[in-house]
Order: structure tokens, then C-alpha cells, then sequence
């Protein structure tokens, strides 16, 4: 095994390798926040977020490259049903399991993953498609920094829906009502909270975020049904950001899609892939609540 | 029903409460022993397997099923009992020495991998095992010298000294030794102190610790114990299988070890074994389907998994309790006939249980 | 003699006192009642002594041994046992079990023993039995024996939790409104089953209570805490007289 360590740093490079790290961890980010939202909302936690992004992924295909409907139709209809197939989820296989123990929910949610492969294999097949944008391509030069489009709009569209989060959850009714009913499910059902309409909009919500995050990653990275196994390094990005926080989400993405990259680069082969996991284990040793703690012990 | 008198304390530690459940496990006994005698060996091939699972399903059941710690990385274990074994045996150690070796090393890394889990529950737990589970697969591609990387290695033909372990029969019989040891290791520490602090760590942490139970210790002491259970099945997979791989032991392996505790029965020994026979019977169950779907439904790459999947969701939904749970409900239907209520079996929720700041 | 004795306790979260410089103790054989309105810090007080929470100033000495750095599970050994306000059983156990884990400490065999389930490990469980069943008499759960926590009714479940505290035969038992959720006839009964503990196995019982009747009838001596500070200690007479109590509890 050789180091490339010896290579040295050259700035250029590392400008370049930052700025990719910052568009994988954008796509991270995103994934990572769905899991956030539906765990602060209902404390859930739903291990197939990766696979509905992959879904988001497919059906953004579907419109744009069958249908052959134009972006911005495309983007919106994405979203929509998405939004329909996360409140879905909620409504059939979720709401049975309100009150069982966290495990059980996970379990579920991890076999929601397998048949969601096994369903997108059945429709659209197994060899990896790419998704076809109009921006697609192009690439800006900033003294020797390449851009593509591509992770330039990963990035701008990332900080575009954290900031439109951020209005909803600060400003909104539903907003607010999302965090009341996160705080303690019967409370806010005794002040009038429709609860269980709460949960199925915050499932709504978070399969779109997916969606988003399925559309910006498609043109970098190919579709296909296991491109969701992503959501698991999604998933070690939301602990490491604090589980709970949102913008501990995106930060705890944009780490891991960061130390990826240079990991990639400059340690032996292997590592780059299990370097967001060796960064997870390393938090939860030393500070488990995450960078943006938000855990509390039970009360007796 | 039945009605026991009891006229000492013995009779409720005793492992058969009485004379009826001893006539019934000794003649599964009896037929398990006999069943070389009618069985081909393909079958007994598949038999062998099912012990292997339960062998590693008991190691998931006293981490995740009496402990309450949820492990997504148990494939981990395997892999390590499986190619510390295989190591070994190459080195030309001796074949039980070997498999002593590769249980207890298994073991000592599942206490090392539950120190973080000290102050971790649940989902952060869940997660820590995944993430272990992946780097360890990694390492098993990589550290060439030992594992063989992607190519793999070949697993030496099983033996004590010159006696072969090899053909059906006998390994058989050497599975089936091995399961009925685990199963009496297993029943023993529930039913003393050790297994009583686990289930007490699983209900209630706080009270546990309350009652002078060290959460430390029990919980390493519940991850090496299961470790290592699951390391010694592993190391007998290894000769089912006869050559190891990284993508032997992969996530999808990790998820089929909590699928078998999962649907065979939560919180029971019972449950490992039942679980043990649905996932072992699984492929043979959808190979048969796979013959009589259209062609079309048939070839779906990812329908197996996906079908695990299903199953998955069904079962939590409609039977948390698993197969043995599903079984007590209708024995206590005919047992209790016609007062059979349906809410005899009726589980607590809770609809409170937060814990979180903000 | 005290038995436990604490010295300027505070502790605060966050800005908030919850138990602010409070110093008492507490007799060999005593029931002592503490009393006050919600929020007067009363759960936050047991759950320093059990070691639950740390305590920002002060210090506890129990037989006259500082407990303050003791690590949690250590307070058992040492002979503290405790229910708690909203009873924090082993739900998916049945009741015996459930009073088996109260035996814990007294264990006396290693983890090798117990995989192989040596005589002395089964003459262990049968000693274990017999202290339970004796605790089983003492508060007449007899009937609930077999079954699981999670299908009891509540009255019967703060029994149960009392009984396991029981188990671990503690010198100092803590009980955490040991009346809440239970009717008059329960409470009743608990009042003698107070008594009984106290003069049969000689515990030293320290209790959280709101029901004054219970209170006076059990205890040898109330202290009365506000706002997580200590307004009066006394017997349970001169207690319900003290104009600062009344004051606390009725306001100006």
C-alpha cells in the first residue's frame, strides 16, 4: 500500500476537492434531513429515506425522459408524487405502529427499503440511467477551479430549501404545530393538533426533501435501484450533526462528504468508503449527543 | 389446561416444568437423531443449516430480544468466527481449538464494540453496529494477506485428528451437538442472575441500575456473549459454505439475522428456533415461487430480498410477537375454550416517550 | 443516630433551583415524611440521594460513608432501595421476576457458574425464592405471582415495586409518593403495610407523600420543602401547624 501523502497539498486541488466534498454532502445533507424531520416529528426513524430519494430519482426519470416532460414540469410533478407516496407510506404502514417500541418501527422501516429496490427493479429495471437536465455539461472556470453545473445547483439548491425550512418550521401554522406534536404526541392532540394529519404531512415533506435530493444527485451520480444505500452515510450524518437538529443535518453532511473526498484522494484505497462510518463511531465515542445536542435522559 | 401442583421451589427452575413438556422436546430429540436415518443428504444439508442460524439467532436473541440492544451489524460476527476459523485451520491449528479460538475472539471484539454502546441506546446503537459491520466488510477485502481480499479463501475440510467431520451425516450430528450446547448455555444464564439483569436493562435502565445492576457491564457482557455465540456459528457456516467472501457476510445477512428474531419471536428461545426454520426453508419456499410466477414477475433481480421485506413489514405490523406468538395465542385459544378472549393478548402502547430537549 | 444525613444540597438546571441548600438527616429506624407542593423539589431530592443526579454542592453521607461520588449501582449494595413516582417496573416480567432482579445483590456467583447452572448457583435461586416468597407474604401479592406487570392493575403494580425494593432487604428505603394512584382503601392498606416494614424489618423509610392522613399516621417526622428549599422539620403535628408551611401550601 502506498500513501500519497507524500504528494503534498497542492491549493488548487484542495479548493477542488472541497468544492465536490460540499456538493456530496449537500446530497448527504438533504437525505440526512428527511431523516431528521420524521424523527423529530414523530420520533420515527426511517431507515428507507436513501431509498425514497432513489425513488425521486426514478420517477424525475420517468417525466423527463419518457414522458418527455420539460424541467420545470418535471421538477414540480417529482415532488408532488412523492409527496403523495410518503404520506401513503405514513397512512398504511406507519400509523399502526403508533406506540410500539422505536425498534419495531425501525425494523419496519428497513423492510420498507427492500420491497421499495425490489419495487423500483420491477419497474424500471436494473441498469443505472441517467437523468437528462438543462443544465447538464457545462462547467465555469474560476482561475483553474472547474464547477460543473451540476454540483454547483446541488449546492445552491440545497441552501435554497434549508432556508425555505427554515421560514416553514419558524413562521407557519403547520410549522408549528409539527414541532408541538414532536414535543409530546398526546399533549398536542388534547390542545387540538391534528396529529396524526401532522405526521402524515411531515412524511409528505420529507419524501419531497428526498425527491429534491434525488434530482440534484441524478445527473452526477447515475439511477439505479441500490443508489439509496447512500441514505445510511445520510444516516451518519444526521448523528454526527446531533440527531434532531436540522441544521446539525446538513453540517454533519457536508463533514462527511468533505473528509470522503480527501480521504479518497490522499489515504489507501478503502478508505474513502469507510471513512464517513469511522467518523460516526468516532463521535459517538466521544461526544454522542452530536455537534448540535438535543438528547435528554428520561425523567423519573 | 394443565394444572401442576407444586410442592417446592425447584419446580419453577427446573428447565422442563413438567412431565409433558420432557416427553415432547425428547421425542423432537429422538426424531432429530433418527431423521439421518430417512432424510437425504441435501436435506440434512439444509437441517444443518437451520442449526447454524439458530446457533447465531440465540446470540441476536440474548442481545436484542432480552437485552433490548438492536444490533444491525451481527454479519459482523459471523465473519469473524467464519475467517478466524478458516485462518486457524490453515495455520494447521487443530479443528476444536480453532473453533474455541475463533468464539472467543468473536466475543472479545463484541465487548470491545459495545463500549461505545454504553452511553448509547436504541438508534445510535442500531447505527454504531451498521457502521462496524461495514468497515469490518472492508477490511475483509482489503487485508489480503489474511482474508484472500475479493478472491476469498477455501475453508479446510473439517476433522478431529483423523477422524473426518466432512460428510453430511456427521456434520450433522456435529451441528446439532453444538445447537443443543448453546441452547442449554443460553437457557441456563436466563434463568440466573446475569439473564434476569439483561431483561431488566431492556425494561427499565433506570430502575436496573436502582436495583445495583452495572449498565456497563451487563450490556458489554450481553455483547460478548451474543459476539460469540454468533462467531461460533460462524465458524461452522464457514465449512457449510466451504469458501469465504466478503459478500458472504454482507448488510443484507445482517437484516436476515433480525428478520429470523423478528418473526420467529422476540424475547424468547423459542422464537430463535422457529426463526431459524423460516429463514433456513425461505429460499426453498420462493424458489418454488419463483416456478410458478409469470416469467416476468419471476425475474425481478431484487425479488427475494424484497420478499424478506414484505414479510417483514407484515409480521411487525400483524403479529409483533412472531411465529411463537402467533403459536401461544392459539394454544391458549383451545386451552381456554370458549372463554378465549382477544384480549388476553392485548399489548401496551405508549404514547409517551420522549427524550428530547427541544 | 442518623442513618443518612445530607449537608447544603443544591442543584440547579439551567438556572432553575431545583433543591437549594437543604440540609437534613435522618434517623435509624425513622419513617420520614417529606411533604410540599409540586415543583418543591421532593422527586429531585430522592433521585440525589439514589445518585440519579449529581449534586452541585453539598454532600450525602449514609452510614457514615460520603455516597456523593458513588457511582449509581453502588447505592443498592450499600442498602438504599427506591420506587419511583410513576412506578418503573420490568413491565414484559412477571411479578417474580421481577422481585428476582431485586435480589441482584446478593449474588454471589460468577458468569461461568451460571452458563453451566452449578449446584451452587441453583442453591442460590432456591435462597433467592425463599426471600422472596417472604416479601410475597408480607404485602399479600400471593395471587400475582405468574403474572406479567403490564397486565396489573395499577394499585397492585406500586405494591410490587415496593416489594422489589424490598428484595434487596435495604437498610434505607425510599418510596416516592407510594399513594398516588391508589384508592382510599389501598392507601389504607398501605399505611399498615408501612408500618409493618418499618417495625418488622427495622428499614429506616424515608417517603415522598401528598395524603397528610397517611403521612401523619406513618411518620415520625415530616420535613417540608418549597421551592426546593427547606422550610420546616418537625413532627407531623407541629409540622401541618407552621405557619410558613401553611403559607406554601395555601399562599398569603
Amino acid at each position: 500500500m502506498q500513501f500519497a501523502l507524500a504528494r503534498g497539498f497542492h491549493f488548487l486541488e484542495v479548493l477542488q476537492l472541497l468544492v465536490s466534498g460540499i456538493s456530496q454532502g449537500c446530497v448527504y445533507g438533504l437525505i440526512a434531513l428527511g431523516f431528521v424531520l420524521i424523527y423529530k416529528a414523530t420520533e420515527m426513524v426511517n431507515f428507507a429515506q436513501g431509498d425514497l430519494m432513489m425513488l425521486g430519482a426514478f420517477f424525475a426519470y420517468s417525466y423527463i425522459n419518457i414522458f418527455e416532460l420539460p424541467f420545470y414540469l418535471a421538477f414540480p410533478a417529482t415532488i408532488l408524487t412523492m409527496a403523495i407516496i410518503g404520506a401513503l407510506t405514513e397512512r398504511l404502514l406507519l400509523r399502526p405502529m403508533i406506540g410500539e417500541p422505536h425498534f419495531s418501527v425501525l425494523m419496519l422501516t428497513i423492510g420498507l427499503g427492500f420491497i421499495l429496490r425490489a419495487v423500483a427493479g420491477a419497474i424500471w429495471g436494473n441498469e443505472p440511467r441517467s437523468l437528462s437536465t438543462p443544465y447538464a455539461g457545462g462547467v465555469i472556470d474560476l482561475n483553474g477551479l472547474i464547477i460543473g453545473y451540476e454540483n454547483m445547483v446541488i449546492i445552491l439548491g440545497t441552501a435554497a430549501l434549508c432556508l425555505l425550512l427554515y421560514l416553514f418550521f419558524r413562521f407557519t401554522r403547520l410549522g408549528l404545530a409539527m414541532q408541538a406534536a414532536s414535543q409530546n404526541q398526546l399533549a398536542a392532540f388534547y390542545v387540538g393538533i391534528p396529529v396524526k394529519r401532522v405526521y402524515s404531512m411531515v412524511w409528505a415533506i420529507s419524501a419531497s426533501i428526498s425527491a429534491v435530493a434525488g434530482i440534484l444527485v441524478a445527473p452526477v451520480s447515475l439511477i439505479d435501484p441500490l443508489m439509496g444505500f447512500v441514505g445510511i452515510k445520510a444516516f451518519a450524518a444526521a448523528i454526527v450533526g446531533g440527531f434532531g437538529s436540522l441544521p446539525g443535518a446538513i453540517v454533519g453532511g457536508l463533514i462527511i462528504g468533505i473528509v470522503e473526498q480527501f480521504a479518497g484522494l490522499y489515504l489507501p484505497p478503502g478508505f474513502s468508503d469507510v471513512s464517513a462510518y469511522v467518523i460516526l463511531l468516532a463521535m459517538l465515542l466521544i461526544r454522542p449527543q452530536g455537534i448540535f445536542a438535543s438528547m435528554q435522559r428520561k425523567k423519573v | 389446561m394443565r394444572f401442576i401442583k407444586k410442592t417446592h421451589y425447584n419446580q419453577d427452575i427446573q428447565l422442563f416444568k413438567h412431565q409433558g413438556q420432557l416427553f415432547w422436546y425428547g421425542a423432537l430429540g429422538v426424531a432429530l437423531l433418527l431423521s439421518p436415518l430417512v432424510l437425504s443428504d441435501f436435506y440434512l444439508g439444509e437441517l444443518s443449516l437451520v442449526f447454524i442460524y439458530a446457533i447465531a439467532g440465540i446470540g441476536l436473541m440474548l442481545l436484542t430480544g432480552y437485552t433490548g440492544l438492536v444490533s444491525l451489524g451481527h454479519a459482523a460476527f459471523l465473519a469473524i468466527g467464519a475467517y478466524t476459523h478458516a485462518y486457524l485451520l490453515a495455520q494447521g491449528w487443530p479443528f476444536p481449538v480453532s473453533i474455541l479460538c475463533a468464539t472467543l475472539l468473536s466475543s472479545l471484539v463484541g465487548a470491545i464494540i459495545g463500549i461505545p454502546a454504553l452511553r448509547m441506546t436504541g438508534i445510535y446503537l442500531a447505527v454504531a453496529t451498521l457502521a462496524f459491520a461495514i468497515i469490518v466488510e472492508q477490511v475483509l477485502s482489503h487485508w489480503v494477506s489474511v482474508t484472500g481480499g475479493f478472491r476469498g479463501m477455501a475453508v479446510e475440510l473439517p476433522s478431529i485428528g483423523s477422524f473426518s467431520l466432512d460428510d453430511s451425516v456427521t456434520f450433522y450430528f456435529l451441528c446439532l451437538f453444538i445447537l443443543t450446547g448453546c441452547l442449554f448455555l443460553a437457557l441456563n444464564l436466563l434463568r440466573t442472575s446475569t439473564g434476569r439483569a439483561m431483561t431488566a436493562i431492556r425494561d427499565s435502565e433506570i430502575s436496573a441500575q436502582s436495583m445495583g445492576i452495572h449498565l456497563a457491564y451487563t450490556k458489554t457482557l450481553a455483547f460478548g456473549i451474543s459476539a460469540g455465540f454468533t462467531g461460533l456459528a460462524g465458524s461452522l457456516l464457514a465449512h457449510k459454505i466451504g469458501y469465504l467472501a466478503p459478500d458472504s457476510f454482507t448488510l443484507l445477512i445482517s437484516i436476515q439475522l433480525l428478520l429470523m428474531v423478528v418473526v420467529g419471536g422476540l424475547g424468547s428461545l423459542h422464537g430463535v428456533i422457529y426463526g431459524a426454520l423460516f429463514i433456513g426453508l425461505l429460499p426453498q419456499g420462493l424458489a418454488l415461487l419463483r416456478d410458478t410466477l409469470p416469467p416476468a414477475l419471476a425475474q425481478i433481480p431484487g425479488l427475494e430480498p424484497g420478499i424478506f421485506g414484505l414479510i417483514l413489514v407484515l409480521v411487525l405490523i400483524y403479529e409483533p410477537q412472531g411465529i411463537y406468538g402467533r403459536w401461544l395465542k392459539i394454544r391458549s385459544y383451545f386451552e381456554e375454550f370458549p372463554l378465549y378472549r382477544k384480549a388476553t393478548h392485548k399489548r401496551q402502547r405508549s404514547y409517551l416517550r420522549t427524550e428530547r430537549l427541544k | 443516630m442518623s442513618l443518612l444525613a445530607a449537608n447544603n444540597l443544591s442543584l440547579s438546571f439551567g438556572g432553575v433551583h431545583a433543591v437549594e441548600d437543604v440540609s437534613f438527616s435522618v434517623n435509624k429506624g425513622e419513617v420520614f415524611s417529606i411533604i410540599g407542593p409540586n415543583g418543591a423539589g421532593k422527586t429531585t431530592l430522592f433521585n440525589l440521594i439514589s445518585r440519579i443526579y449529581d449534586a452541585s454542592t453539598g454532600s450525602i453521607r449514609f452510614n457514615e460513608q460520603d455516597i456523593s461520588q458513588v457511582p449509581t449501582h453502588r447505592i443498592a449494595e450499600l442498602g438504599i432501595a427506591r420506587t419511583f413516582q410513576n412506578t418503573e417496573l420490568f413491565e414484559q416480567e412477571t411479578v417474580l421476576r421481577n422481585l428476582l432482579i431485586g435480589q441482584h445483590v446478593h449474588r454471589r456467583t460468577n458468569l461461568l457458574q451460571e452458563f453451566l447452572f452449578l449446584p451452587s448457583v441453583r442453591q442460590q435461586e432456591l435462597r433467592f425464592r425463599k426471600d422472596v416468597e417472604d416479601v410475597i407474604d408480607l404485602l399479600d401479592l400471593q395471587h400475582y405471582r405468574h403474572q406479567v406487570i403490564a397486565n396489573l392493575p395499577y394499585g397492585v403494580r406500586k405494591m410490587v415495586e415496593v416489594a422489589r425494593a424490598l428484595c434487596l432487604k435495604p437498610r434505607l428505603l425510599l418510596l416516592d409518593e407510594p399513594s398516588s394512584g391508589l384508592n382510599p382503601e389501598e392507601t389504607e392498606d398501605l399505611s399498615f403495610q408501612i408500618e409493618d416494614i418499618n417495625e418488622e424489618l427495622g428499614t429506616t423509610i424515608i417517603m415522598v407523600e401528598h395524603d397528610m392522613n397517611l403521612v401523619s399516621r406513618t411518620s415520625t417526622r415530616v420535613m417540608a420543602l418549597a421551592d426546593g428549599k427547606l422550610i420546616a422539620v418537625g413532627s407531623p403535628v407541629e409540622i401541618q401547624q407552621h405557619p410558613e408551611v401553611l403559607k406554601a401550601y395555601l399562599g398569603e
